[in-house]
């Protein structure tokens, strides 16, 4: 079981992607959690989580969360913008395995 | 154009980072969402007792007592705003700390009662509720702010009363505040007993004339919103969240403006406000997300003819409905996309004077201090915003339209590009 964190500013935007995401991993059979959350609770669900990806909107805090990233041991990007405008759950939940290391 | 943007976005990405990253603002930002839930309540039961042509259908009797029934849910919560501010506020930064943050927040509210006035038209014993709400807000803010500061450094001075071992942690840890929380009420104690001494009378009293008063007067003006909405746009256009970085600086302004027209609008007075919270969050982030989006999305379906944007239509149609637009933004694309940065930052620049001047000139009522959340959709919002009024979603339909109007010729041209270019491909 992978678990992967999407963080926005109010977990809205990447909610959307999440089901996508979660479409994806079940045709690909591949068993995944995935969870969107606003920003200021991804400190402490990153304990829960193998990958953490933020919404491209919010890439200007990428360095506050690699410190909790880096505590956590977990592996942290931004999502890629056309992926995230296309709302595109593959191409994110790939990036989102490659991360984990899989 | 390509260098200019890089240029722009690498002042803006710094700036973001800034003011996200400010304890303080986040100390802020997060602390209204603490008072969120509690306003949203207040203002279903607002619109409830507010609901239109329920007087006549049940007589002004009947009404009364039902609006008196109805009265302590915003009266409890929405009236007195400031004060769960004060305590998320309070809680927030003393978490950052890593301390003990229900400490941090009590001490947050105490220091602020401490400087509010107990007396109301000679009678003692008594707060205000004016006091806990708009007007208080900025004393609340910055006296969460201190008593926040003041507990953190009183604490790890570590002057706090060291239990022996055994002593249950709860024990102890209640002793540990002690020392601190009464130093830092102690100094409140006396910042009130000074201003009692000047002709402002109360520090509150002081804030609110030198601080606040000036601030949401500015605030409330088209000039001031006419900034705020460019910067939201233009962080945005760069793909960075505009709302999150620029509210958190005019939210307290906001709120405060939105809380004024509560009262007025409760005591069945004129609206003092035309600018308030409901302004940015209804008329224009409301339609379907910050640049009214909704338009483009009807405007795509209307006369799009590349595939991308058909397909952009449908994904971004459901979300955008409730207001959230990424897929939008990213997708037509409207980041570091010239093509329509004159309607991305010319449209919500129309439609605020738009609305403005209807509001100011009577034509719609003035949003009535109610909070709808920003994810409801377009015209009920509008109608909900103001009072319950028809004007408000008319007026949001209204407003739709000119933005379809301004984005019509750039989507056009968009539209035209895409489906040349998956012509040539398909050959």
């Amino acid at each position: 079981m992978k678990n992967i964190l999407l963080a926005c500013s109010s977990g809205m935007s990447t909610s959307l992607l999440v089901n996508k995401m979660k479409e994806s991993a079940a045709s690909k059979g591949i068993e995944v959690n995935i969870w969107a959350v606003a920003q200021d609770k991804a400190p402490t669900e990153i304990e829960k989580a193998d990958v953490l990806l933020i919404g491209p909107q919010m890439r200007f805090m990428k360095k506050k969360f690699s410190v909790v990233a880096e505590k956590a041991g977990v592996p942290l990007d931004i999502i890629d913008p056309m992926a995230y405008g296309r709302v595109d759950g593959e191409a994110v939940l790939n990036k989102a395995l490659e991360l984990i290391g899989e | 154009m390509n260098k200019f943007m890089e240029v722009l976005e690498n002042i803006l990405l710094p700036i973001a980072d800034k003011l996200n990253n400010n304890k303080y603002l986040t100390a802020l930002r997060d602390g209204f969402m603490v008072s969120l839930p509690l306003i949203i309540f207040g203002s279903i039961f607002v619109v409830l007792a507010n609901l239109p042509f329920l007087d006549k259908l049940i007589g002004e009797e009947a009404f009364a007592t039902y609006q008196t029934a109805l009265g302590p849910a915003s009266a409890a919560t929405l009236s007195i705003m400031g004060l769960f501010v004060i305590i998320g506020i309070g809680y927030k930064l003393t978490e950052q700390y890593g301390l003990e943050a229900i400490y941090g927040g009590a001490a947050a509210l105490a220091s602020f009662l401490i400087l509010t006035p107990q007396v109301l038209e000679g009678v003692a014993g008594v707060i205000p509720t004016v006091s806990l709400g708009a007007q208080g807000m900025f004393l609340g803010i910055i006296t969460a702010f201190v008593s926040a500061e003041l507990y953190r450094f009183f604490t790890q001075k570590n002057w706090t009363i060291k239990m022996p071992p055994g002593v249950p942690d709860a024990v102890s840890k209640s002793f540990s505040a002690l020392i601190p929380i009464t130093l830092t009420l102690s100094l409140f104690l006396i910042i009130r007993i000074i201003f009692s001494y000047t002709p402002f009378e109360t520090i509150q009293n002081f804030i609110y004339t030198i601080i606040q008063q000036p601030l949401t007067t500015l605030g409330s003006g088209l000039p001031a919103t006419i900034v705020a909405v460019l910067l939201i746009q233009v962080f945005w256009f760069f793909g960075l969240h505009g709302q999150i970085i620029v509210n958190s600086v005019f939210d307290p302004i906001w709120y405060t403006l939105n809380d004024e027209n509560l009262q007025a609008f409760q005591a069945g007075l004129e609206l003092p406000n035309v600018v308030t919270k409901q302004f940015i969050d209804t008329f224009l982030v409301g339609m379907g997300g910050t640049g009214m989006t909704l338009a483009v999305i009807i405007l795509i379906f209307m006369i799009g003819r590349s595939r991308q944007l058909k397909e952009l239509g449908k994904l971004g149609a459901p979300a955008g409905i409730f207001n959230v637009n990424e897929p939008i933004i990213f997708g037509l694309p409207i980041v570091m996309n010239p093509l329509v940065l004159i309607p991305w930052i010319i449209a919500p620049v129309v439609i605020t004077i738009i609305t403005y001047i209807a509001m100011s000139t009577g034509i719609v009522p003035k949003p009535a201090g109610i909070i709808v959340p920003w994810t409801t959709p377009p015209l009920i919002s509008g109608f909900l915003a103001t009072g319950n009024a028809w004007q408000g979603a008319v007026l949001q339909a209204f407003n739709l339209m000119v933005v379809m109007v301004i984005w019509w010729p750039f989507l056009k041209i968009l539209d035209k590009n895409y489906y040349e270019k998956e012509k040539s491909s398909n050959k």
